[in-house]
């Protein structure tokens, strides 16, 4: 019959040691994430600006001032999304 | 023989045609492999639950892995107000996942490298998040579109790019899944297809390069799982906690 204290300090260091290596892999798992993410956040905000004016320009028949404006536009949101990305990856 | 490297993207139609008003709602193998992804799913599950043990067993150790994985993701991402909506995160996460990892058999079908799929997922999502939005703060909600501390005169502006910013989530939530799975499939593709053109005096070199991707991808398989289920965290947590 094992010693009942000896299993519980050596449960101890096991439970610790396990909760290190947890902390450690979900931590890279989430830089890894974010390094992916920012590539994508720029280019869809574009994307969306500019086919937002391309709709409004067919629309209104504004061609092609809307379209230039709202490609800026989507070029800003995009910078605010990695901005965004980048201060939710330093917490 | 199949040398084009975007062969494997074909869908085709598997047993009759099926048409409803319309339109085409024929069985496909696309259809197939996300039945096999649910299939196994649930068949990894249930086998991971089937006994309860103090001490697991191995699959239902990966199992709990996986459920504690999840569950730590929504209470740092989005807080304890999330936990109602653990299933439908980890659904998610499990299906694409096993979606993506089924995709690594060769001669399987990938079903998230076609945007249809993944683009359908992010809007519901979308649309989701923005209904919950509205119901737990009403139109308060829309309070996410005006930041506050921003002068009058720039007020319009940047509520264009917030909401632009705002509507592009689902199209950086789709493109990214879709086209991280098509390209790395495609690449794996056309280094094989070297492999083959190139014989058995210079083919070792994109053999290597194939045997390498193929890890890189499952790394990758993974990681877009993980980012799509976490997005989706962070996009709840807006909904959920108002601030700005």
């Amino acid at each position: 019959m094992g010693n009942f204290d000896d299993f519980k300090t050596r449960l101890k260091i096991a439970k610790s040691n396990l909760k290190k290596i947890d902390d450690d892999s979900s931590k890279e798992a989430s830089f890894l994430g974010s390094a992916f993410k920012l590539g994508t956040e720029l280019v869809a905000a574009v994307a969306v600006g500019t086919i937002i004016g391309f709709i409004l320009d067919s629309w209104l028949g504004t061609t092609p001032w809307l379209i230039v404006i709202f490609f800026f536009v989507g070029a800003a949101a995009g910078m605010l999304n990695v901005i965004r990305t980048a201060k939710r990856m330093q917490k | 023989m199949a040398t084009n490297p975007m062969h494997q993207f074909n869908v085709y139609r598997i047993g009759p045609e099926v048409k409803i008003a319309g339109i085409d709602i024929s069985f496909t193998n696309s259809s197939l492999f996300m039945l096999l992804s649910a299939g196994a799913i649930c068949i990894f599950l249930l086998l991971g639950t089937r006994e309860k043990k103090l001490i697991p067993g191995k699959i239902q150790l990966v199992a709990e892995m996986f459920y504690n994985f999840i569950a730590k993701m929504i209470s740092d991402t989005a807080g304890s107000k999330a936990k109602p909506y653990f299933p439908f995160i980890f659904s998610l996460f499990m299906f694409v996942l096993f979606c993506n990892m089924i995709g690594m058999f060769p001669y399987s079908f990938t079903v998230t490298s076609h945007i249809i799929v993944t683009l359908i997922m992010a809007m519901f999502i979308f649309v989701a998040v923005t209904i919950i939005g509205f119901i737990k703060h009403g139109f308060k909600y829309l309070k996410i579109f005006v930041p506050s501390g921003v002068p009058a005169l720039l007020l319009p502006l940047i509520t264009v790019i917030e909401i632009i910013s705002y509507l592009s989530r689902p199209v950086s939530l789709s493109v990214r899944l879709f086209a991280n799975m098509m390209a790395g499939h495609t690449m794996l593709k056309v280094f094989g297809g070297f492999v083959i053109s190139l014989g058995l005096l210079g083919g070792w070199l994109p053999l290597s390069f194939s045997v390498a991707l193929t890890g890189l991808e499952i790394l990758v398989a993974f990681l877009q799982a993980y980012v799509f289920a976490i997005l989706t965290c962070i996009y709840l947590n807006d909904a959920l906690n108002l601030h700005h």
